[in-house]
């Protein structure tokens, strides 16, 4: 009952160029052949209309943040020129923003989705609160890349993490909560190299984590790349040489972390057996599709394809770029049709390897 | 230094900066006096706005100046409604609001805001004098120290209990089992959600706070069918009053104002766990506690407003967000290009004096305002009863709105609205169960974080020995007191 509660807080920017406007009715009905005497009679569907973006997530934090500098500037390149609210719907780590989204919104092209990286663990689990499926989403696309990664003080006894898979003694490492990303980057490296690491537990946030770090109470922490590199105390750090890079959790090596091996290149060092592979795959799912966004199943497919290619153009336009780095986003797009696929192949996962999941990430 | 610390002041009186502050402390003076509408809210949906200005004072002139007087106007709502402006105001009802009662609401507002503007210099010169020792200070406490430390504060509960021993302990107990709620962190199971996502988050502070403040006295006021006022307006007791109270009660201010310092320092504690304890430190030997001593506005008063310097000292220092409003105030001064940390103390220390003197300036300003308005104010209480009910019911039912947007805090409201009316009608003590609510989750959370690092030899740890001895002195000390000699106890005035 509750998860249909409608929570309000609504504000955003009119993003209107009227000009746009008419330069993209002919493209939009170059795109839509099959309506196009309809669309002749009557103005583009989205002319006068509010799209609003539901963020899973409180105001003011990354997600929130996102969310917004794209509500700025999609809806320029959308036929008709809509105007573009967020919505914060905070609560249960976006599953009370995905059930509604998902089931109680109308599927117009009107109520679009911005849900935590990691929504996905919760339908992986068979939580029964879960009332959506990600897989029947439409995705519009992506703004970011998350890639995590483990570090640990440079003082430890550890020099890389061949010496954690060795050690009898596993390094204690500072996490938020058992469904956060970096518990789930420091699961997976045991899973697939057996590198056990001893995680502790409960810390409010990575900034107290990372205090911890400093007085010596945990020794390694996970942490996305970009927010290492743009944050305090980090900054410090890497200029002190204070930790050392352990592994990072994306397919290629990010470029600032140039000596730490990637998750799949230590899988393959290790020779993980599939299954543990797949759980991999599946868990470090959320870091490719950071800050998406999803319209509802039942969306007609026409306005999808158009959300999608304004998502494509909107992402490129240098004001976007130029805003997203002032409020430290880091633009690597990805494309609605690839995070499709994506999400297919991720999620559809064979029994063994959901139950494997459940094992290592419910109790 | 010296230099910085005065360019900061200039930097904070230039133009447009000081704009934005009076702005600010407009938008802060509202939502302080709303009840429910809280800082942490308003800060969340002001950011966007913040993001057109160009230089970082002027947009933490406008935020920060926000944040600095909802502490100050939030006590005036609390004083004279018994409704709490802010969530940290709430400890001010339990004394303030039976003075309103009594007719003595211009007494009690004058204390408050004059133990405010203490409070937010303590804080602010805090800040400035542990600019050279921050680092230190704020590693001096890891898990073992914090879970000592919620575990102090969980003592204060039997001097917050009031009459009934039992009774108090038996709340606070409830508290405790309310923190639980929730998906437990260390094992990410669902505890006592009954299938209810909005559980899996944890109970939100406010809707509890106001529902169990502002509803029962909501009611009672209707019952009464009088103004808040039991007395006729005859005479209004002097705003000068309570001003010469905050310095009769001088250290105890300081006292009070220091408490606030220290909560806000450490990471996770903050102004709504050291209301209680500087309340609980206020009243403590106070024969008239609980029934208008002016001692238990004082501390509050004081230590919600010092808290907003203590928790600027990690921000600035680490980075590092000393409280939810900081983390949200550290989000805002990244996207206009500074960046909290080191540097606060060395490039950028004329900033770092710049925010010392917008908690300052902010305050006094409001403080002067409030001064202007307090007659007409506390003549708010004179007024019948029935004309006040609506717009009090509606602000409290926005007010716990807006902590998420969310209609199941509405009836999280409703729920602890009953349940306070009945804690009210059968004598059970409030305060201790907001007590539970806060710290446990604390003490759970820096227990398995304080075990799982350590084992148990943080136990022997002398920062922990220290701890557990002051903490044993805290609650032993009435009983002490009271052997030595009930006359010197039984003195009022003598609030130690």
């Amino acid at each position: 009952m509750l998860r249909k509660f409608k929570r309000l807080r609504v504000s955003g920017f009119k993003g209107l160029i009227p000009l746009t406007l008419y330069l993209f009715i002919p493209l939009s009905l170059y795109f839509n052949l099959s309506t196009v005497t309809s669309a002749c009679a009557q103005e583009p569907f989205y002319k006068g209309k509010t799209i609003r973006i539901v963020v899973g997530l409180s105001a003011g934090g990354g997600y929130d943040r996102a969310a917004r500098i794209v509500s700025r500037h999609l809806g320029k390149y959308i036929p008709g020129n809509p105007e573009m609210i967020v919505q914060n719907m905070p609560g249960a780590g976006s599953v009370i923003a995905a059930n509604y989204v998902y089931g109680v919104a109308t599927p117009d092209g009107l109520t679009l989705l911005t849900p935590h990286n990691n929504v996905y663990l919760s339908q992986l689990a068979g939580h029964k609160e879960v009332k959506f499926d990600l897989l029947k989403f439409h995705w519009i696309g992506s703004l970011e890349n998350d890639d995590m990664m483990i570090f640990m003080r440079a003082d430890a006894p550890y020099k890389s993490i061949g010496d954690v898979v060795k050690s009898k003694e596993p390094p204690k490492c500072g996490s938020t909560g058992v469904g956060s990303s970096d518990y789930v980057m420091s699961r997976i490296l045991e899973e697939t190299i057996g590198a056990k690491i001893d995680n502790v537990v409960g810390y409010p946030g990575s900034s107290e984590i990372a205090l911890a770090m400093e007085r010596g109470e945990v020794i390694c922490m996970g942490l996305t790349v970009s927010t290492y590199f743009t944050r305090e105390p980090f900054l410090s750090w890497q200029k002190k040489g204070f930790v050392r890079f352990l592994a990072q959790s994306g397919r290629k090596r990010n470029r600032r972390v140039p000596d730490a091996p990637t998750i799949f290149e230590l899988m393959n060092e290790y020779k993980t057996a599939a299954t543990s592979r797949r759980v991999a795959q599946a868990m470090l799912l959320g870091g490719e599709w950071a800050r998406s966004l999803l319209a509802p199943p039942g969306t007609p497919p026409d306005r999808v394809k158009i959300l999608r290619e304004a998502y494509e153009k909107a992402t490129k336009d240098p004001d976007l770029v130029a805003e997203a780095k002032k409020g430290r986003v880091e633009v690597s797009p990805t494309k609605g049709e690839e995070l499709q696929t994506m999400a297919k192949e991720g999620m559809d996962q064979p029994p063994e390897v959901i139950e494997q999941i459940k094992k290592l990430f419910v109790q | 230094m010296i230099d910085a610390f005065v360019s900061g002041f200039w930097q904070v009186l230039a133009w447009p900066a000081f704009g934005y502050l009076l702005i600010g402390i407009a938008v802060g003076f509202f939502v302080g006096l709303l009840p429910g509408l809280g800082g942490l809210a308003t800060l969340a949906l002001m950011l966007p706005f913040s993001y057109t200005i160009k230089q970082p004072v002027e947009a933490f002139c406008f935020l920060l100046g926000m944040l600095a007087v909802t502490g100050t106007t939030g006590d005036i709502t609390s004083i004279l409604f018994g409704i709490p402006g802010e969530g940290s105001s709430a400890a001010l009802i339990l004394d303030g609001y039976p003075m309103s009662k009594r007719g003595e609401a211009g007494r009690a507002l004058g204390a408050a805001i004059t133990s405010s503007v203490f409070g937010a210099m303590v804080g602010a010169l805090s800040l400035a004098l542990s600019i050279p020792i921050m680092r230190p200070l704020v590693l001096l406490f890891g898990s073992p120290e914090l879970f000592i430390i919620a575990i102090m504060g969980v003592t204060f509960i039997g001097t917050l209990a009031g009459a009934s021993l039992l009774k108090g302990l038996l709340a606070g107990g409830v508290g405790l089992m309310l923190a639980a709620i929730g998906v437990d962190p260390q094992t990410g199971s669902l505890r006592y959600t009954f299938g209810s996502l909005y559980l899996w988050d944890r109970l939100d502070i406010i809707p509890v706070v106001v529902g169990l403040f502002a509803i029962p006295e909501i009611v009672d006021l209707a019952v009464r069918g009088t103004s808040i006022s039991e007395v006729p307006k005859t005479k209004l007791v002097g705003v000068i009053e309570g001003v010469k109270d905050t310095f009769r009660h001088f250290w105890l201010t300081v006292r009070c104002s220091l408490i606030g310092v220290y909560f806000g320092v450490l990471p996770v504690l903050g102004a709504n766990v050291a209301q209680w304890i500087a309340y609980a430190h206020g009243v403590q030997g106070v024969k008239d506690a609980g029934k208008g001593a002016v001692e238990g506005v004082l501390g509050p008063g004081a230590a919600n407003n010092s808290t907003r310097g203590g928790d600027l000292i990690p921000t600035v220092a680490f980075g590092i967000p000393g409280s939810g409003s900081m983390a949200l105030l550290l989000g805002a001064l990244l996207i206009v290009g500074l960046n909290p940390g080191p540097e606060m103390l060395k490039q950028h220390l004329d900033v770092t004096f710049a925010m010392v003197w917008v908690l300052i300036i902010a305050n006094l300003i409001v403080a002067g305002l409030c001064f202007l308005i307090l007659n007409q104010l506390a003549a708010l209480t004179f007024i019948r009863g029935s004309l006040l009910i609506p717009f009090l019911l509606f602000f409290v039912f926005i007010g716990s709105f807006t902590a998420n947007n969310s209609l199941a805090d509405l009836i999280a409201t409703l729920i602890f609205g009953v349940a306070g009316y009945f804690m009210v009608l059968y004598g059970w003590p409030r305060p201790p169960l907001i007590l539970g609510l806060i710290l446990g989750k604390i003490a759970e959370n820096y227990l398995w974080i304080s075990t799982a690092a350590y084992g148990s030899k943080w136990l022997l740890f002398p920062s922990v020995i220290i701890l557990i001895i002051i903490t044993i002195v805290i609650v032993a000390y009435p009983t002490i007191k009271e052997r030595r000699g009930r006359a010197r106890y039984e003195r009022p005035d003598d609030a130690i």
